[in-house]
């Protein structure tokens, strides 16, 4: 055999296949070469995982000379794992093996490649127990696992690169601090270790690599900027009339012949929507409307079983289906070259989320990617014109990583215990090569160890309390069952616990929120994978199901995401009110609803950028105070609880809240005292350290965010399939657990993590004080339509509630009644 | 008692009083009702691996001292899981209950066993509390863990750890604790603190009573 130049030999590859590498790629490989790590930025579809898999190859084909003929065949004769290839969804991982297998064939290169996520079968598991392939694709949840093997510091001698895939998608969130750790493992098992994110371009692109890298920023690193993203064209559906449209119609398929048409222009259409009971809605209208399209259009969201999704993906990629219905389990992986028309239903929310899923069409040579964004309510028609405005102008939403949650700190440390134990010095050390651990104190680092051993802080010692013990200065796991449970939990702590969903005679349908499940009873109707189903039980971890007969009086009333509008689109939507302040509307979807903004302006008033609208309306639901900041829900939520709780000081009063990315609502049974509320200071931004934690206090908020801490720190365990029955005498929900915690030990950080997290991450505190300055110098508006005029009539009909009160529990109950049997919602 | 804070009731010809601290006062036999303590549940947890602060069984005990010594009670009965799991049976737990027991030594005490009891085996011989099966007969009562019905007697259990929503004008909403009075039975609150609760759908005509912080009050219905 001859011996070739690695590169060459490459390049010849890509040229068999009739590519030119791109100089970005090349780039990459060199770099890799060199020692380097770093992030690569590029659209979707243009090359980014052979950016970051062409390197290994060349470094292993040079160290082995170039000998592509192994002598001997076989999983035992392949290499040792080299490659860790991690993918925020496991939806992504067959498709993204398939495409890293491709050079392996070709270029004869004797490595095994393998998958590992919650869909692997135990078949293959057990094989990987004994020996991992050379290059091991898997989600942040599945390494977790693994790091926490008896023998994981035996593991990666060899390992020598880990990619991380969409980065973007995970970094912000507490999986991506969960990988932040383990990679921080992974880089003391292995110190030569190169690391490489891959990421869609975002705001904040040098902080996403030092999130990434943490202290390896002192090696070499650099950012790669791939190919520049296509044209994108955003247009919009615009609805015949307006004044018939639902102002709140959160489910309405109003549009669905346009849409129809839409997808009968093209080849291959994705439909997107906010959340996956809108997709099973439009999956139903447009069979119904087109039942000759039966197998030929689809559903797909993260609930359904994986079979179905491949089936969906390999449709697409064929170009066999007509149309997917899709949630943001689409947004993300390889491109479906077939679809020539992206349909987005309901607002976007964000610039880079219609950017992304606009690149999701259009990838013939000359092609311009396009959107066409379909209105389920009026005022969304605005919030396109905006996300379009950002567009134009470049403007993409950051990413801002999550700062030292002890949850996942906790969860991480028992991992590590559990695979093989640590000494405090040494592993306080390495957590804080993170980026969300660098600045993590001495007295979060002890209180993390004491919670883990003992259960609280020092000097409330939790007796009889066993977890991880300390054992010759190792802080390792004993307890078997407390071993079993933790990985059992692992994979299902980050995310929302999920159940199966099965019918009672048949197969396996997907999995859907527990939280779903749980508000169920026997006999109820509910839509999933586009199928009416009666809800029978739930045993052994799964929802049993049968067929219903109809789909009548059943939608899915699970959440999905509701999502929040991004600060950089609240700050667009403004400047094009006040363009329809001056009377100017500027494009087609601001003429359509000229209309209703007018309405606005003759009931009430459309705000100016330096003006504050209030809007006092009176109903027989009691006494609604509107406000308008504009600012996206998260702030309003904030602002919501704020505003109650000041107001709520002035004279007892209790408040029911609403917010959206518009505004929020504070309704009472009596008057709010406004004017004196403003006199004294309801905008000021002073105050907010005192204030707004008081008025979270007041909330259920903290309640609400401690959900999730509870999951990720071990203390709410679902079970598992084949618990003993003593495992359910260890179930209590996290209520019990905030309620206990608040009552017996106010000072546990999980608490106060579950305070700063509403504030920081839901409310978005530093923005909440932003708002309130700029509000605090606008001129502020007090208008009292008679009716409630259109921007305020969303939140009329919303039914998500906050309470604020000042009044006492007694005081509130004289006037309550029981909710008696059917009971409305 | 403080009696304005408690709620007073007339049930198949006896006087029953409401307590705050989740227990019902049987007036005329001077007894003190109350279900579903779980006992070292917060132990069961700690021991699993799963941290839970400690102090919700000194709570417990201090309510039920406050609830005997307002109410002047002779006799206790408990309706059932006195001890949450067999893991739960901590030193310190047992050790509290000990001493509360010598504290008020001239107290009758009775379990009618429930569920929990079965797997948690019953409290030790030294706490002095007679262990009996459900249901039980007293006067024209019939106590039992689980909801029990007989002809011509009133049921009093537990088991369920009874809470309700209310709801109010302005689209207020609160779930809150309380006791349950049908026309056969009356479901009485978890005592323990650190238990969940299932929400109940009273029917036209039930009577419910909330506890409302440091007072118990009747919500919506009518007599019985």
């Amino acid at each position: 055999m001859t011996r070739v130049d690695p590169l060459v030999g490459a390049d010849r590859w890509f040229a068999s296949l009739g590519w030119r590498p791109f100089d970005y790629q090349r780039e990459v490989w060199s770099a890799f070469r060199a020692g380097e790590s770093g992030l690569v930025h590029a659209a979707t579809g243009t090359g980014k995982t052979l950016a970051a898999w062409i390197g290994p190859l060349l470094e292993w084909m040079e160290e082995t000379g170039g000998t592509t003929t192994p002598r001997r065949r076989g999983r035992a004769a392949a290499p040792p794992l080299r490659v860790l290839w991690i993918t925020p969804l496991r939806a992504l991982a067959a498709d993204t093996a398939e495409a890293l297998q491709r050079p392996l064939t070709d270029l004869e290169i004797p490595w095994t490649l393998e998958t590992r996520t919650g869909d692997t079968p135990e078949s293959v598991r057990a094989r990987q127990r004994k020996r991992l392939p050379t290059a091991l694709v898997t989600t942040p949840e599945s390494l977790s696992l693994l790091l926490s093997r008896e023998d994981s510091g035996l593991l990666f001698p060899e390992l020598r690169l880990v990619v991380v895939d969409e980065w973007h998608e995970l970094m912000g969130t507490k999986r991506g601090v969960l990988l932040e750790l383990a990679l921080a493992r992974l880089r003391a098992l292995q110190p030569e270790l190169r690391t490489w994110g891959l990421s869609a371009t975002i705001g904040n692109l040098d902080e996403a690599a030092e999130t990434l890298l943490g202290a390896y920023t002192s090696r070499p690193w650099r950012i790669v900027r791939g190919v520049d993203p296509k044209e994108v064209v955003v247009d919009t559906l615009i609805p015949p009339t307006i004044d018939r449209f639902p102002w709140a119609g959160h489910l309405g398929t109003q549009m669905l012949p346009q849409v129809l048409e839409a997808i009968e222009e093209g080849q291959s259409a994705i439909v997107f929507t906010n959340t996956r009971s809108q997709t099973e809605i439009w999956y139903q209208a447009i069979l119904a409307a087109r039942p000759d399209w039966a197998g030929l259009i689809a559903l797909h969201h993260g609930s359904l079983d994986r079979k179905t999704r491949d089936w969906v993906e390999e449709g697409l990629r064929r170009g066999t289906l007509r149309c997917v219905v899709a949630t943001s389990s689409l947004d993300l992986g390889v491109d479906f070259s077939p679809v020539d028309r992206v349909i987005q239903v309901g607002s976007p929310k964000g610039i880079a989320r219609l950017l992304q899923r606009a690149g999701r069409s259009g990838h013939r040579p000359g092609a311009v990617s396009r959107v066409t964004c379909v209105p389920t309510m009026a005022l969304e028609l605005i919030e396109v014109a905006a996300a379009r405005d950002g567009i134009e102008a470049g403007a993409v939403e950051s990413r801002l990583p999550v700062e030292r949650p002890l949850d996942v700190l906790v969860q991480h440390l028992v991992t590590v215990a559990l695979g093989g134990g640590f000494r405090p010095n040494e592993m306080l050390a390495e957590v804080r090569t993170t980026h969300a651990y660098a600045d993590l104190r001495g007295d979060e680092w002890q209180w993390a160890l004491d919670f883990i051993t003992r259960g609280g802080a020092a000097l409330q010692a939790y007796p009889e309390y066993s977890r991880v013990v300390e054992r010759d200065g190792r802080f390792v796991v004993e307890d078997r069952q407390v071993a079993r449970r933790h990985r059992m939990a692992i994979g299902t702590i980050v995310a929302d616990a999920h159940i199966t969903v099965q019918y009672l005679k048949g197969p396996r349908l997907g999995t859907v929120e527990e939280s779903f499940i749980a508000r169920l009873k026997p006999g109820d109707r509910f839509i999933f994978s586009g199928k009416p189903l009666e809800f029978v039980r739930v045993r052994d971890m799964k929802a049993w199901v049968r067929r219903a007969p109809s789909s009548k009086g059943a939608i899915p009333r699970w959440m999905g995401s509701r999502l929040p509008l991004s600060a950089d689109l609240a700050a667009l939507l403004r400047a094009r009110l006040e363009e329809a302040a001056r009377g100017v509307y500027r494009g087609a979807e601001m003429e359509a609803i000229s209309p209703l903004l007018e309405i606005q302006a003759r009931w009430s008033r459309i705000p100016r950028a330096d003006q504050f609208l209030i809007e006092r309306v009176r109903s027989r639901e009691g006494h609604h105070l509107y406000f308008f900041p504009v600012e996206g829900r998260l702030v309003h939520e904030g602002m919501a609880a704020l505003f109650a709780y000041r107001i709520s000081r002035l004279r007892p009063i209790t408040f029911t809240l609403a917010a959206n990315d518009w505004g929020f609502e504070l309704l009472s049974p009596e008057p709010a005292p406004l004017e004196e509320a403003l006199e004294k200071g309801l905008l000021s931004p002073h105050d907010l350290l005192e204030d707004v934690p008081a008025s979270l206090n007041a909330t259920e908020m903290a309640r609400r965010q401690f959900r999730e801490i509870a999951r990720v720190a071990g203390l709410v365990f679902a079970g598992y399939p084949g618990a003993p029955k003593s495992a359910r005498q260890l179930q209590a929900s996290s209520g019990l657990f905030f309620d206990v915690f608040q009552r017996y030990d106010p000072e546990n950080l999980l608490l106060s993590q579950a305070h700063r997290e509403v504030l920081e991450r839901q409310l978005e505190s530093s923005r909440l004080g932003r708002a309130l300055e700029r509000l605090s110098r606008a001129e502020v508006i007090v208008t009292e339509p008679r009716r409630t005029p259109p921007l305020a009539f969303p939140l009329l009909v919303d039914r998500t509630r906050e309470r604020v009160s000042s009044e006492s529990l007694g005081d509130r109950i004289r006037r309550m009644q029981l909710a008696l049997e059917r009971e409305a919602g | 008692m403080t009696r304005d804070l408690a709620a007073r009731l007339e049930v198949a010809g006896e006087v029953l009083w409401l307590l705050p601290q989740r227990v019902a006062y049987w007036e005329r036999r001077r007894t003190l009702l109350l279900a579903d303590a779980h006992w070292g549940k917060a132990a069961a947890f700690r021991a699993g691996g799963i941290p839970v602060p400690g102090g919700t069984t000194g709570e417990g005990l201090q309510r039920l001292t406050r609830a005997v010594e307002e109410s002047g009670a002779r006799r206790v009965f408990f309706l059932g899981d006195f001890l949450h799991a067999r893991s739960g049976r901590a030193p310190a737990t047992l050790y509290a209950l000990q001493r509360w027991r010598e504290r008020h030594p001239e107290l009758e005490l009775t379990l009618i066993r429930g569920n929990h009891d079965r797997a948690a085996g019953d409290p030790p011989p030294e706490l002095g509390i007679a262990c009996i099966s459900e249901p039980l007969a007293e006067g024209p009562f019939l106590l039992a863990h689980h909801p029990t019905a007989a002809e011509g007697l009133y049921g009093l259990a537990g088991h369920v750890h009874p809470v309700v929503r209310l709801i109010g004008p302005a689209r207020q909403r609160q779930r809150l604790t309380c006791f349950w009075f049908g026309p056969h039975g009356a479901i009485l609150p978890a005592f323990g603190d650190f238990t969940g609760g299932g929400d109940l759908r009273p029917a036209p005509g039930d009577r419910v009573f909330v506890i409302a912080g440091r007072q118990v009050v009747e919500v919506g219905g009518g007599p019985i």
